[in-house]
């Protein structure tokens, strides 16, 4: 399942690209700004600014959504049955059905029509969620892409088992793998994840020399500390096959998705990180040899 | 020649120029008027083009003219910065209607004085009458008095002012120079025999081509004069050399080619000046400017007589001086053409007549130099090719980056094809420029106007095709109908009504552009102009009798996304899903949304149909096919140079309908594209505003579905930017590269980057929903705007600030 295809972005990997985000991750990182992206099954989002209390929603499942006085109204997610009698039902789409079980065909239809502006460098980047969770769709996305030599990147948390990135060896050009934290306990209390999973596949799949980017997203309170960056360069630069690393600064853009979703947002009020604050890790890594950036 | 480095003092000199310039208030000129009256009212019997020569002549020698302070290109259009001169000859009545609310027009005032005021009552009552506009309108009929009544087809300004649309043959003028002109005159007056009516006109236009250039020369002449006389005043040894050098530039260029690129560059100016004392039309434009001054530049340069600060501060001289002319026009036209501007276009780059790259030194000059005046004027396009070097095209985009707009970007890869398909010669094909805005011509070849006839409002003609013909606003039927919309059972029935009605309309606008061009034609001949173009001296006819070698012309159709979605919500909505019933959505429209139920309906236009913009077969194949019948019939007709002389003589379609957008919405009615009533419809070739939600790439592909080859009146195409979308290096490579992939691969027409200011944000945060398609950088990436949450908008708005200096 995806929810969302972006044309036209610039910076998830070279040159201009379409971005493929899948529905469905398996980590839960707090600082997520996608966190529509972590169900593997259709979310429901309510964004009460643009709701204009039609009622219309009410209609679709009244033991659900009931209506708040004139105030827009309450969706009770977990009794949700049948989440696609609530597609197109709302009239100014304050109300929407996230994700869309889209064929593969239909997904190549979609990045096909930039393929003009792709270029010597451009192409597709597979996002998400978690791409290598999509199991056999995903691999045969990737082979008719290979087939039409359309580039492909993706981006990953590498949070799989090796079999399933084993198959993607050879089907694509670049990985832009997030490296979140070496610490099994940091890394868990944040992101609900193996931290030893991830370091494994990330030394074998340079070992298959795979071109690999690292991401490190820098977050406060997780590993924005010149210990903690500093082990993960370290990590990084202990690769043979990796030569460039990225930081990518904690933004809170992603936060009023949390709402429309009903969800929780645990990071607080920190806020975000500017790019000036990154400067120690940035002269770090370079003395480690490694080529950076900001933002991807 | 002066070779002077570009110091902090000559900085402060051109920011002064440019500074008395920008903060001059607007005002009115009666000097050109009073003498215009005076000479039509001395010469009665002579024939009209004998009377407006001597009535420019008598201008080009009584007007006030003066020297600024540190001013290095001379001449000026009326007796003060600024100060538009009136034109009577088009149009009077405008003026005792208009002239006590000039200065307080919402945009565009102009200041006047009670005295001028009184000057001018004087004078339109003796005009009252005899202009162009009362002879427009009288050859027109009941019928088509109607039409421009109703404003669904527009051609106010083409009444009240004069044609322009035109670039002259410069490349011809710098190298013959004005006695040459006046040697060729006299060979083809010599040979006039003048038992022939044609003969007696021919002889009356040679003598007025006489008249003209020589007070041309006058004019030049009084500014050697007064350039020597303060010469004599001043009291500063390099000021005084200066003065000296403007005298001699001028008594140079009165009668021989310019020896220099200083000479060359003033020799240009007056002319572009002189043109627009002659007549008010706009979009006078300087054509190839790069390409026509270069041998100069490079001559001086390899003779080390100049260097490229001081040809810089030459040419944003000259820029300061095209900013300064002013056009005054009625309320009614201004709103189509907001903020005043005079669309003086300049083109650089493009293409050799051989296909190589013509991008040289001056044009990278030309184009700094415009980013640093960064004002209205000019007009500046570049020419795109696909062996154009990434070098230019990243210079451009730093000037892009200033957020001016400009430059512009024509497509060499679908132009010159068109043009050889119109069947322009190859050398003049490649030889095209951009005149105004967007449209293009061949300079000094081309006729008045290869856009800028009538507009025709594109969704009036739409509504009337749903009631049968009858046009709501003002309850007349201009054309039978084929029935109502709520009677269809088919939106083929739509489809067919709307061809009926728009073959009427297209029919409609020759018939109101035919009597214009005809009292344009007969009563306000341009003189100087017509010497200029070829080949109005051998025929011995001015540009409108058919002098031009070259004669295509083109309106501008107002509404192209409106009528695409307006089409595709009723043929998705009502009759294949049939969530609205025929009734319910002629109820909405008819009530302007009004209430509940309307704002229902309006929000299932807005959202559960497709919008052109977004590389959506269904809408923009629509909006081909429906745009395709305008463009069918209108290949049927000719103008009225037709069989008198130029290649052509024949319309296409156009799209560069500047600000028209937002007059032409405020006379339309609700649409059911959801848009609501009497606001502005999309402008040119654009996507509605906020409903290309997919970003450039898809809009790119949506406009180039567009029947673009037939749209040589221009397709225009603004896309709006962040600063920081392009603030980094390889973000303007980027920029760059959908550029290229639109242009060479998709064969686009046109594009230029508004690049989103602070003030726009916040317009953006206050009504969300038209700037859905405003693309911002963020952290480390980029993403529409109006998603983002409220804080993280003011965030962004403060950058934003950062960012703009």
């Amino acid at each position: 399942m995806i929810f969302n295809i972006q044309r036209f972005s610039t910076h998830d990997g070279e040159g201009i690209r379409t971005v493929i985000f899948y529905k469905g991750c398996p980590l839960r990182c707090q600082w997520c700004s996608n966190p529509e992206s972590q169900s593997f099954s259709y979310s429901v989002m309510y964004d009460r600014t643009s709701c204009k209390s039609f009622g219309d929603c009410l209609s679709a499942d009244d033991q659900v959504i009931t209506r708040i006085g004139n105030n827009g109204i309450q969706i009770r997610r977990e009794n949700i049955k049948e989440p696609e009698r609530i597609n197109g039902i709302c009239p100014s789409k304050a109300l929407t059905l996230c994700g869309e079980s889209s064929s593969v065909e239909e997904i190549i239809t979609e990045i096909e029509k930039d393929s003009p502006f792709y270029r010597e460098s451009g192409g597709v980047t597979l996002s998400g969620g978690e791409p290598l969770s999509q199991g056999e769709e995903l691999i045969t996305l990737l082979r008719k892409l290979k087939e039409r030599s359309i580039n492909v990147n993706m981006e990953t948390s590498l949070h799989v088992r090796w079999e399933m990135i084993e198959r993607c060896l050879g089907l694509v050009n670049t990985f832009l793998v997030d490296l979140k934290h070496l610490d099994q306990h940091k890394f868990d209390t944040y992101a609900r994840g193996d931290a030893e999973m991830i370091m494994k596949n990330i030394k074998k799949l340079t070992d298959s020399e795979s071109h690999v980017i690292i991401r490190v997203p820098v977050i406060p309170g997780f590993n924005h500390t010149s210990l903690e960056m500093n082990r993960m360069i370290d990590f990084a630069a202990s690769l043979e096959q990796v030569s460039e690393i990225h930081f990518l600064p904690y933004h809170t853009f992603g936060k009023a998705k949390y709402e429309m979703l009903g969800m929780d947002y645990l990071m607080g009020d920190h806020s975000q990180v500017e790019d000036s604050e990154l400067e120690p890790y940035i002269r770090y890594a370079q003395l480690k040899g490694l080529e950076t950036r900001i933002g991807g | 020649m002066l070779v002077k480095e570009k110091s902090d003092a000559v900085i402060e000199r051109i920011q002064r120029l440019r500074e008395k310039v920008l903060s001059t208030k607007p005002s009115v000129c009666t000097e050109r008027a009073k003498i215009y009256t005076q000479v039509y009212q001395e010469n009665e019997d002579q024939p009209v083009i004998v009377k407006r020569a001597l009535a420019l002549a008598k201008t080009l020698q009584e007007m006030t003219i003066f020297i600024d302070e540190g001013e290095l290109i001379v001449g000026n259009q009326s007796s003060q910065h600024r100060a538009a001169p009136i034109f009577p000859e088009y149009a009077v009545d405008w003026l005792p209607e208009e002239m006590d609310e000039l200065e307080k027009r919402p945009g565009d005032a102009f200041f006047i004085t009670e005295e001028h005021k009184k000057e001018l009552l004087d004078i339109a009552s003796w005009w009252k009458g005899k202009v162009l506009w009362d002879r427009g309108r009288a050859l027109m009929s009941q019928e088509l008095r109607d039409l421009q009544d109703s404003a669904i087809i527009k051609a106010t300004g083409n009444l009240t002012s004069g044609d322009a649309h035109i670039a002259v043959d410069f490349q011809k003028i710098l190298s013959i120079g004005l006695a040459g002109y006046l040697e060729e005159i006299k060979r083809y007056h010599g040979n006039v025999e003048r038992f022939s009516q044609e003969g007696v006109r021919k002889d009356q236009f040679y003598n007025s081509l006489t008249i003209s250039l020589e007070a041309l020369q006058v004019f030049i002449r009084r500014y050697r004069d007064l350039a020597l006389y303060l010469s004599k005043e001043e009291h500063d040894e390099t000021r005084i050399r200066e003065l000296e050098e403007i005298a001699g530039n001028c008594e140079n260029i009165a009668e021989h080619p310019p020896g220099n690129f200083y000479q060359a560059l003033q020799l240009t100016y007056f002319i572009q000046l002189v043109l627009q004392i002659e007549s008010n039309g706009h979009s006078v434009s300087l054509g190839r400017l790069d390409q026509y001054l270069y041998p100069f530049y490079r001559k001086d340069l390899l003779a080390g007589e100049i260097s490229e600060d001081f040809a810089s501060e030459l040419l944003e001289n000259t820029w300061i001086k095209l900013m300064s002319i002013n056009k005054i026009r009625p309320w009614s036209h201004t709103r189509f053409s907001a903020g005043g501007p005079l669309y003086q276009n300049v083109t650089i780059g493009g293409q050799t007549p051989d296909g190589k790259d013509a991008v040289n030194e001056l044009s990278f000059l030309i184009l700094r130099s415009v980013g640093n005046m960064k004002l209205t004027q000019p007009n500046l396009s570049v020419r795109f090719h696909r062996n154009m070097s990434n070098e230019f095209m990243l210079d451009c985009m730093k000037v892009i980056e200033k957020g001016f707009g400009m430059p512009s970007f024509n497509n060499d890869e679908i132009v010159i094809p068109g043009l050889l398909e119109l069947g322009i010669e190859p050398e003049d094909a490649y030889n095209y420029s951009a005149i105004g805005c967007i449209e293009i011509a061949v300079p000094g070849k081309w006729g008045y106007r290869c856009t800028g006839m009538s507009f025709l409002n594109l969704m009036r003609v739409f509504l009337a095709s749903m009631y049968d013909g009858l046009d709501r606003e003002t309850g007349k039927v201009f054309c039978n109908g084929t029935g109502n919309l709520k009677d269809f059972d088919s939106f083929d029935e739509l489809y067919n009504a709307w061809k009926r009605q728009i073959k009427y309309f297209t029919r409609k606008t020759v018939e109101i552009d035919t009597a214009v061009d005809t009292a344009l034609e007969e009563n306000v001949p341009d003189i100087l102009c017509s010497a200029f173009v070829d080949s109005c001296i051998p025929r011995g006819i001015t540009i409108k009798e058919g002098g031009s070698k070259y004669d295509y012309v083109s309106g501008l159709q107002v509404g192209i996304a409106n009528l695409g979605n307006s089409m595709a919500a009723i043929r998705k909505l009502v009759f294949e899903e049939k969530r609205i019933s025929k009734e319910e959505l002629l109820r909405a429209i008819e009530s302007n949304f009004e209430g509940v139920e309307g704002e229902k309906i309006r929000q299932v236009l807005l959202n559960y149909a497709p919008k052109y913009g977004n590389d959506d077969d269904y809408v923009d194949l629509l909006l081909k096919d429906a745009y395709t019948e305008f463009i069918d019939e209108l290949e049927k007709y000719h103008t009225t140079r037709y069989g008198r002389g130029p290649i052509g003589c024949k319309y296409y379609a156009g799209t560069s309908s500047i600000s028209a957008n937002v007059p032409s919405g405020a006379v339309v009615p609700a649409t059911p594209d959801g848009r609501k009533a009497y606001t502005p419809v999309a402008e040119g070739s654009s996507p509605s505003s906020g409903t290309d939600v997919l970003g450039p790439t898809a809009a790119f592909k949506s406009v180039s579905k567009l029947p673009t080859q037939k749209i040589m009146g221009g397709v225009l195409l603004n896309q709006k930017l962040s600063p920081k979308a392009i603030q980094k290096e390889s973000d303007k490579q980027k920029v760059i590269s959908i550029v290229r992939a639109f242009f060479e691969e998709l064969k686009g027409w046109h594009v230029q980057y508004n690049i989103v200011s602070r003030e726009t944000l916040l317009a953006a945060k206050q009504n969300p929903e038209e700037y859905r398609d405003l693309i911002v950088r963020v952290a480390g990436y980029s993403a529409f705007f109006t998603t983002l949450s409220p804080d993280t908008q003011d965030d962004i708005i403060a950058r934003t600030e950062h960012t703009l200096s």
